[in-house]
């Protein structure tokens, strides 16, 4: 410890250097931690979907394939099911928007009792009830549009040959950001009275069907009797959890994670011959300077411990600059990517601050190793004589 | 000017350090190649897709056939429109399709996605640009065979020559591999229409009509005769067109490949700085020498400038060298539009490899310039005085 003043003073000797380096790392290293972010953010949110005790029922055949809307009833009727709804995605196209925002042709009765971590106004909620081609918008969604309560909107059917005409009763909120705020819930048989009128076959599809349990226990047993309830019928169905069920459209988008761990380590190896030169440099214009310490009876382990606690001071430095900025960055400001899916909300989670900071330290020793083994190395005789 | 010769023996001189320095620029080149690959594959593949002759009928207001849904009578109407090409054997380039997807687990341990199957009639074939079979055969119609590329053969669980795709509700067996050109197609399985309408309990109904136009005028008469019969209630547009809409789903890739290049580069930026700056402390009698022996500030801030170019460059191509092999390797991400897996191969084409040149070229002249500014800033005397 009392090695520390002096090993600060070496880290601000060449300040211009350092400052470089620290930099190189921080930028770097903010990259890095926004990337395994991304996945870190989709871990957490799944895990914390255990918590509502919900189950994501499917066609068999998939999420393209319809599941008949008089199942929602049957599954209500079993024992364990505290709600469930129909939430079928729309997919319709607002104005010019190129990307549709969620919007779900749900049953408002019950979705704010699946989906019981958004917050409506009561007014609000039993307006949206009354009102057969009212509906719910999410925060985000009212946000970016500038839509308040009252106003009327038109979404163009896409999947469906059927335009809505919709009218905002409420906004919903919750306290989390990675919720689905940018999304709409409207009346399921608004949508099923079109399509009946239009003579479509898609009508009377439920989408999925998600389903809040009575309790968190025994989802296994609930997903059983479901699947069973259903086996023999035309239209057999899977039941998933949701986290299982989000799993599956981060799988669909393709292996996403070994892209970020190649980057990733490119950048960690780049860094480390970075740092580790820019030390080199610093060692070598202080051999006289070791020559010195080791004359005036300093060990060798010491002289390699000041050289390596030096390299992982510089580099903790810039990396927690860079970390932390990331953190910061996000928590101050809401930024949605839209267009990447598996994605509503972004934040980096303080497991990947961690792992950052551990990264930025690893970055350290490695770049510390060859020029702190080189100054424990350093002869007296000749590290005195030496001129830089 | 000073000659380059100069600046190469300098950099060999302190060669571990230059060593370091060009690794360190090339992995970082190297990182933002493999996202430009990835973006720049993604967008070939759908580039090429597209037949400027080729139309897409779909139900007004779908932007994907995977959307889309057009009654049997409908079709049968539109094959009866004048204008439409015919093969060498006389038949008519008008193919009704049904596309069906169904999440199919991938080889390996890499999750499932949503398999595109399409049902089609033997005309299908002639509507897809340089399709052909290079192994096994084609699909008999009637029965539960089916064919697929290459690459999806590859890349699903019984997608290979000889096996069993489970998929829609049974077993497809696979019994034969094309090619398509290397585009969208040769993401898709293919089988017959009537099987596949039947498994997914969809008879009669077909998803688009492509149909290929004698010539451009009749493409455009096509077009505008589908667009605005009421009666159809369709949509009409070349395939250009539609892959082209659907390469904007690719955007995103694009957008995050190009943030990461630049944000790495910035970074790289500074370590440049950094070895470029000693460079200069280290050799302030040389600089003070060359000075004094009549070379102008300019010209030794150009010299400094190019020294760490060169410095960059060497890791940039270090950097492309190391991306190529892994040209042509396929990978697969989702389309959106479609909500199935589109497989594409990673592209380092020429505009790819530039790119990164370039971007190792602004590595070096940004990291340079300040040091090369110190270089020219020394004081004759000064600088000849130093040891």
């Amino acid at each position: 410890m009392k090695f520390l003043p002096y090993i600060l003073r070496n880290v601000m000797r060449n300040k211009l250097r350092a400052i470089f380096t620290g930099m190189s790392i921080a930028v770097s290293l903010f990259l890095v931690t926004v990337l395994y972010a991304y996945i870190n953010v989709q871990d957490e949110t799944g895990e914390k979907t255990k918590q509502f005790a919900r189950i994501v029922v499917t066609a068999k055949q998939g999420l393209t394939f319809p599941v008949p809307i008089a199942h929602v009833d049957k599954v209500r009727a079993l024992s364990g099911v505290e709600a469930a709804v129909p939430l079928s995605w729309f997919g319709g196209k607002y104005q010019d928007e190129k990307i549709p925002f969620g919007q779900f042709a749900t049953d408002p009765e019950q979705i704010n009792t699946v989906l019981s971590e958004y917050d409506v106004k009561p007014a609000e909620l039993a307006a949206f009830k009354a009102d057969r081609g009212g509906c719910l918008v999410g925060s985000r969604a009212a946000e970016q549009r500038n839509w308040k309560v009252g106003d009327n909107i038109v979404l163009k059917g896409d999947i469906y040959p059927v335009t809505l005409e919709l009218t905002i009763n409420g906004i919903f909120t919750s306290e989390s950001s990675t919720d689905q705020l940018e999304s709409l819930w409207f009346h399921f048989t608004y949508l099923d009275e079109l399509l009946k009128k239009d003579r479509s076959r898609q009508a009377g599809n439920a989408g999925t069907i998600f389903v809040k349990a009575a309790s968190p226990d025994n989802l296994g047993d609930l997903m059983d009797r479901i699947n069973e309830t259903f086996k023999h019928t035309d239209a057999p169905v899977r039941a998933v959890t949701e986290q299982a069920f989000r799993q599956m459209f981060t799988e669909m988008l393709g292996n996403v994670q070994a892209y970020i761990r190649n980057v990733a380590l490119a950048v960690v190896i780049s860094l480390m011959l970075v740092a580790g030169n820019a030390m080199a440099m610093s060692m070598r214009e202080r051999t006289r300077e070791v020559a010195v310490l080791k004359a005036i009876g300093f060990t060798r382990f010491i002289v390699l411990s000041l050289v390596l606690v030096e390299a992982i001071l510089i580099a903790m430095i810039g990396g927690a600059v860079g970390v932390l900025g990331a953190k910061l960055l996000f928590a101050m400001r809401d930024i949605v990517f839209r267009g990447i899916p598996g994605i509503s909300g972004f934040y980096v989670p303080w497991s990947t601050v961690i792992f950052g900071m551990a990264l930025a330290a690893m970055i350290g020793l490695f770049s510390g190793i060859v020029p702190a083994w080189r100054a424990a190395q350093v002869s007296v005789v000749d590290g005195l004589r030496k001129v830089v | 000017m000073v000659p380059i010769k100069y600046n190469i023996r300098s950099l060999r001189s302190r060669w571990v350090s230059s060593m370091m320095t060009v690794l360190g620029t090339g992995l970082v080149v190297w990182a933002s190649v493999l996202s430009f690959g990835l973006a720049d594959g993604l967008n070939h593949t759908l580039e090429v897709s597209g037949e400027k002759l080729d139309i897409i009928v779909m139900r007004k207001g779908s932007t994907a056939e995977t959307n889309s849904t057009v009654s049997e009578a409908v079709s049968r109407e539109i094959d009866a429109l004048s204008g439409i090409a015919t093969n060498a054997d006389g038949a008519k380039l008008c193919s009704p399709e049904l596309v069906v997807l169904d999440n199919v687990p991938r080889r390996g341990d890499n999750g499932r996605a949503n398999m595109m199957i399409r049902g089609v009639s033997p005309v299908a074939k002639y509507l897809r640009k340089d399709f052909k079979i290079v192994e096994g055969r084609e699909n008999r119609p009637g029965v539960r065979e089916a064919i697929t590329s290459r690459s999806m053969a590859r890349r699903f669980e019984g997608a290979g020559l000889g096996e069993e795709l489970e998929a829609i509700d049974g077993k497809f067996l696979i019994v034969g591999l094309f090619e398509a050109g290397q585009g969208a197609t040769e993401s898709e399985v293919w089988a017959d229409i009537d099987v596949v309408a039947q498994a997914s309990k969809r008879e009669g109904a077909r998803s688009s009509i492509q149909i290929r136009a004698n010539n451009p005028s009749d493409a455009t008469r096509l077009i505008d005769r589908i667009k605005n019969d009421p009666q159809f209630g369709l949509d009409a547009i070349t395939e250009t067109a539609y892959f082209a809409e659907q390469a904007n789903s690719g955007m995103a890739l694009k957008i995050v490949g190009r943030t990461i290049a630049i944000i790495l580069t910035i970074g790289a930026m500074f370590a440049v700085a950094n070895t470029m700056y000693a460079a200069v402390a280290s050799r302030a009698r040389e600089i003070g020498t060359l000075r004094a022996v009549g070379f102008g500030r300019t010209t030794v801030l150009v010299s400094f400038l190019l020294e760490s170019i060169i410095l960059c460059l060497a890791g940039g191509v270090l950097g492309c060298l190391g991306v190529l092999p892994l040209n042509g390797i396929s990978t697969g991400t989702a389309n959106w539009q479609t909500f199935s897996e589109l497989t594409f191969a990673f592209r380092f084409g020429p505009v790819v490899l530039i790119q990164a040149l370039l971007l190792a070229l602004f590595m070096g002249a940004a990291g340079g310039l300040f040091p090369a500014i110190r270089a020219t800033r020394l004081k004759i005397v000064d600088a000849l005085r130093e040891i």
